[in-house]
């Protein structure tokens, strides 16, 4: 089921976020890998899930395994495809792959920097970036290859991108935004956003584009989370305000206060947006609660979404 | 330039075996600008591997100041007419240079041992004596018309043509902190020269066959001709 189909009846859109195991999937079926367990928790609470591909440049299942084990439970999956590790032959075979395996949602972007992860001395690849690599896919789409070949039975699946309204000069930013709608992305999933203000300055600028964009959510579970991102994740400033907040509470109590907080935020912005990505880190269990809090129920739109 | 630095004696000498006897050579251009393989640091290799109990026949830095030791031609001179007697009993060439001079040596020497006493870092813009800086990453296509003249390929650390990721903060690169983001720099440039109108179009996939290993060119005063993995590409020299 396309997202894209969701945007088009004016549905808010609620999509989640799990990492893919860092080592195998067993081959007993009833052991479920830990993204599996997590996406579980988001199930009926999000409409799909997304599945990070080899996120921060750390070495792991494929997004597209994890993808495929989500959709067998059940649980719609976005497959992101980063331009790191694949030149443009292995992008087109992984679009191609993903259409046959069921795959309906593709986020496509550049890639953390392989310097950021685990594996340092690897060749970074980097052949296209991620405009031009919307720009292949939407080409797939349309029965030709970046060579211009034609391809048998072209995959038709939703095209997403992502976009950080943190960065400065935003100009710069909406630029690239700008050629990744022209180039065919069809919705955005925006970088973890923390200020209203600041998401409504850049949400002026970016709704003329005409594309809907959900706000990226990452639950804040501790201060030294927060001043961890701020060291070590790049695009993201947590303030200072909101570490403060959740030290103000001891250990036992922070997720209460995580839910209350996210929630909070996500009330303020939610006229902003067309949606919002909420990345749990691990804390999947508390989304529901988030949701509730933030006045969001997704479960008739989401039930009419599977029917259809 | 192509920027080279040292590499450790140990690891030079770990690959020279007993008995062998070395001729050192150096350049009088980039690896004289950057302290690898100047008179004073051939000199110095020569007497550190002395010390180190290597049989050192000779060294020579061939050509003045200024002049690489990738002029063929001049090379061969030096080693197989001025320093004839020593370069004949030599077993091998330790090179402070760069690659092309390495392999500028194997041809001066019709085909001789040689040992790379530098690694080739970069091709550099002498900022200063103390400074050398990359801006090109000798890619075949020229892509800088739209960046005023600031190189994607070099400055930002995944290359993307079409603008930043989102990893910058702060104006710096996601992959170092102090470093300023490639695409940042493009920006503040153009905007100050009043050109942003040159990021807008999307820019097209990079031809990576021209960056295709290892390429030619024949020159004449009338025409060049480069070869690459993308083919033969003729141009007239308009004189």
């Amino acid at each position: 089921m396309k997202v894209t189909s969701l945007y088009n009846k004016g549905v808010f859109v609620v999509t989640g976020e799990v990492g893919p195991v860092k080592g195998a999937v067993s081959r007993d079926k009833n052991i479920d890998p830990s993204c599996s367990k997590e996406a579980r928790f988001l199930q009926d609470y999000v409409h799909a899930v997304n599945v990070t591909d080899n996120q921060s440049a750390v070495m792991r299942l494929g997004s597209l395994a994890a993808s495929i084990g989500l959709k067998e439970r059940g649980i719609e999956p976005i497959y992101q495809l980063t331009c790191r590790d694949r030149n443009r032959i292995a992008l087109q075979s992984d679009i191609l792959t993903a259409y046959s395996l069921g795959i309906d949602n593709v986020l496509l972007l550049t890639g953390d920097h392989i310097q950021l992860g685990d594996h340092k001395e690897a060749k970074p690849v980097f052949d296209l970036d991620s405009v031009q690599l919307i720009h292949m896919a939407m080409g797939l789409r349309n029965g030709k290859d970046i060579a211009g070949n034609s391809i048998e039975n072209p995959p038709d699946m939703a095209y997403g991108a992502v976009v950080n309204p943190n960065f400065v000069p935003l100009e710069l930013q909406l630029m690239k935004m700008k050629k990744k709608v022209d180039a065919g992305a069809e919705f955005f999933q925006s970088q973890a956003v923390y200020d209203a203000d600041l998401l409504e300055r850049f949400m002026e600028k970016a709704a003329p584009f005409g594309a809907p964009v959900q706000a990226g959510v990452v639950v804040l579970k501790s201060p030294l989370m927060g001043k961890f991102m701020n060291e070590n994740v790049s695009g993201i400033q947590v303030p200072q305000s909101w570490i403060d907040e959740i030290a103000s509470v001891n250990k036992l109590d922070r997720r209460k206060k995580a839910v209350e907080m996210t929630a909070r935020f996500i009330r303020s912005i939610k006229h902003l947006v067309q949606g919002v990505h909420i990345m749990p880190l691990g804390w999947t269990d508390i989304v529901p609660e988030i949701l509730k809090q933030a006045e969001i129920d997704i479960r008739q739109s989401a039930f009419n979404w599977r029917l259809a | 330039m192509h920027a080279t630095i040292q590499k450790p004696i140990e690891e030079i000498i770990r690959h020279i075996q007993p008995e062998e006897k070395v001729f050192v050579v150096g350049c009088n251009n980039c690896a004289w600008k950057c302290h690898s393989g100047g008179e004073e640091e051939t000199k110095a290799m020569a007497r550190r591997l002395i010390e180190r109990d290597i049989a050192v026949v000779g060294y020579t830095v061939p050509g003045p100041q200024g002049m690489s030791l990738c002029k063929l031609d001049h090379t061969r001179k030096v080693l197989q007419k001025d320093y004839a007697d020593q370069t004949a009993q030599a077993d091998s060439f330790l090179v402070l240079g760069c690659g092309q001079g390495v392999h500028t040596v194997i041809d001066a020497t019709d085909g001789g041992m040689v040992h790379p006493g530098c690694d080739t870092i970069f091709g550099g813009e002498t900022i200063s004596e103390s400074d050398i800086q990359e801006f090109c990453s000798l890619c075949g296509e020229c892509v800088i018309e739209y960046t005023g003249g600031l190189c994607p390929m070099t400055l930002c650390s995944k290359q993307l043509l079409n603008g930043p990721c989102g990893g910058a903060e702060n104006g710096y690169c996601e992959v170092d902190k102090e470093r300023p983001c490639g695409w940042v720099l493009i920006y503040e440039r153009l905007k100050k020269l009043g050109r942003l109108d040159l990021l807008e179009p999307y820019q097209k996939p990079k031809n990576h066959a021209r960056w295709s290993r290892p390429r030619t060119l024949k020159v004449s005063p009338h025409e060049a001709t480069f070869c690459s993995q993308a083919g033969k590409v003729t141009v007239n020299n308009q004189i």
